[in-house]
């Protein structure tokens, strides 16, 4: 049985060196890759989410941590086939059309991808007909959508009201976050979820897959 | 007193007969200027205008008062609808810059799509422009502006908006790569950061010999990207150039309308007069309260009233409501600027400025006592 600690707290410090270290070893004792990045690597950036949404961390913590996962991830991920790569759910995101603003949610979208989301990120400025046809072709679990300026917060309900108007709107989870997005205007929009930061939009996915 | 007598006694933390109000409402302006939805009343209307026909005293920006000149390196702009590409073309390298500008959205300033930081390769060209760079005063637009306004209220004017390590996140890295960056290669970015001081201090000096009286030295904090940078890059600064204006007799401002309860401590060591733009819940996490418990009479605070409060989701009701209580959280108001965080939005409610005027006249004398 391998402990696992050395490698969490590397990734809780960010520690891309030091955690690929820890992976090789790991990998050398014959480790099951699967248990390296569950009891490792997402254990350390779930940490990490939850010490940033606590207060303790900000967002540089939380970048470099998901780099370092990121890139432990690409030592892994050859010495397993992608049937084996265990996979939370599949998240769809971008910012709306619009905005291009889009530092949120590329950290979203690298700490659900750390976490064992499959992430599909389509972008900036991106109009509701591109989310719906990325719903239908992709079939994620989650549908995440950014806003930062609030002129642009009105395209988050017209991209639920195309997901209604295709007939795919309980198909998948609608998620929604940026700075100018309150709890109550995700309530008024009809989203199934609100993320005030990135680090809570770990637990927001994984309780919306039911994880 | 008159709208700017009232602002700038409050930003001088000096009494005033009653609440000052500054109102921004240049997203809005901008976007229903770009659709032509302007309400009715105000086709054709200007922006200070409407602001004095609502009775509210104005805040228009301005950029910047200086051009920014270089020399022993040539600097070519080019269209690519709807980017503008501007690259740097020097002797070590070239780096290149895409913005768009989109007043139609409401925006007022270019967004950087593309930075020029791509590589650690880089850093050279990017310091032999910061070496290169001459600032050069360039008043007459500003004036022109400050001439318009008149007693009606404050054209905001600084530090091309960022402060020299925020000038390096945002325009010449890029927040995350700014991150990575400071992580990999910490002297490279720190030598960064001293050549850009260099162009700061000169822009500093015009500042400081111009009629800006109440000069923005940064803007766009959130405390989750700059509390860890802020102790070591941006108070230092900040306290150097509040020295150096103050001594030139003009308070100084900051546009604080990001999540800011991580930074409330930190910023009173900046030396800071004024935080503008201020945005309590539920847009942040802080209440005004919070804030003017944190700070007491230390600095003066413009804002309060969160955009989200000028639109349709809230009732008249409900922005009574808030507005009387933000009153009661301020009493007896002073050291304080009504004003919006940051701005109406281009569905807000242009009838709701006149309303906090009539509020004020109603319980904005001062002290003020609810």
């Amino acid at each position: 049985m391998i402990d696992y600690s050395a490698l969490k707290k590397a990734v809780i410090d960010g520690d891309d060196e030091r955690t690929a270290q820890l992976v090789k070893e790991a990998i050398e004792q014959h480790a099951d890759p699967a248990d390296i990045v569950t009891s490792g690597l997402q254990a350390g950036l779930v940490t990490v989410g939850e010490k940033f949404s606590s207060g303790e961390f900000f967002i540089p913590e939380m970048l470099l941590a998901a780099r370092t996962v990121t890139r432990s991830l690409d030592i892994i991920r050859p010495l397993v086939s992608d049937s084996d790569m265990i996979t939370a759910g599949k998240v769809v995101i971008g910012t709306v059309v619009g905005d291009l603003h889009d530092i949120g949610k590329n950290l979203v979208g690298m700490l659900l991808g750390g976490a064992g989301f499959d992430v599909l990120d389509l972008g900036t400025d991106v109009y509701p007909k591109r989310f719906v046809t990325a719903v239908m072709e992709h079939k994620p679990d989650i549908l995440g959508m950014s806003a930062l300026i609030t002129t642009t917060m009105p395209a988050m309900e017209a991209t639920i009201q195309a997901l209604e108007s295709a007939s795919i709107r309980r198909q998948v989870k609608v998620i929604v976050g940026g700075a100018p997005v309150t709890q109550h205007f995700a309530d008024q929009i009809g989203a199934d979820g609100y993320c005030s930061n990135g680090g809570s939009a770990i637990e927001l996915c994984n309780r919306l897959v039911g994880r | 007193m008159s709208h700017k007598a009232r602002i700038l006694a409050a930003a001088h933390r000096q009494a005033v007969d009653k609440l000052p109000f500054g109102a921004r409402i240049d997203v809005w302006y901008n976007y229903h200027c770009a659709h032509g939805t302007l309400p009715e009343k105000y086709e054709g209307w200007n922006m200070v205008d409407i602001l004095r026909d609502q009775g509210a005293g104005v805040q228009v920006r301005h950029m910047r008062i200086w051009k920014l000149e270089y020399d022993n390196l040539e600097v070519v702009t080019r269209e690519d609808p709807p980017y503008t590409i501007t690259e740097w073309r020097t002797p070590v390298g070239a780096v290149s810059l895409k913005t768009v500008f989109r007043p139609e959205e409401g925006s007022w300033i270019v967004y950087e799509v593309d930075h020029p930081f791509k590589s650690k390769e880089d850093y050279p060209i990017i310091e032999y422009i910061f070496q290169n760079t001459r600032v050069v005063p360039d008043l007459s637009e500003y004036q022109q502006k400050e001439k318009m306004v008149g007693e009606d209220g404050i054209v905001i004017t600084g530090m091309d908006m960022y402060s020299p390590m925020q000038q390096i996140m945002r325009y010449w890295l890029g927040y995350e790569r700014f991150f990575y960056e400071l992580h990999d290669h910490p002297v490279q970015v720190g030598q960064l950061y001293e050549l850009q001081k260099e162009v700061a201090k000169k822009k500093l000096e015009i500042l400081g010999e111009s009629s800006v009286e109440i000069p923005m030295l940064c803007a766009n904090w959130s405390d989750e990207f700059h509390t860890p940078v802020f102790a070591k890059y941006f108070s230092p600064w900040l306290r150097e150039a509040s020295d150096y204006l103050h001594s030139k007799g003009k308070v100084t401002q900051v546009h604080s309308d990001g999540e800011m309860r991580r930074l409330i401590p930190l910023f009173l060591e900046t030396g800071v007069d004024v935080a503008e733009a201020w945005t309590p819940m539920p847009m942040t996490s802080v209440t005004t309260g919070e804030l003017r418990k944190a700070w007491g009479d230390k600095v003066t605070v413009w804002g309060g009233i969160p955009a989200v409060l000028f639109e349709p989701q809230y009732t008249d009701q409900e922005f009574d409501t808030y507005v009387i209580d933000l009153f009661k959280q301020i009493a007896p108001g002073y050291n304080f600027i009504i004003g919006m965080g940051d701005n109406l939005p281009f569905d807000g409610r242009i009838e709701r400025v006149g309303r906090i005027v009539e509020l004020i006249d109603k319980y904005g004398s001062m002290p003020m006592k609810l």
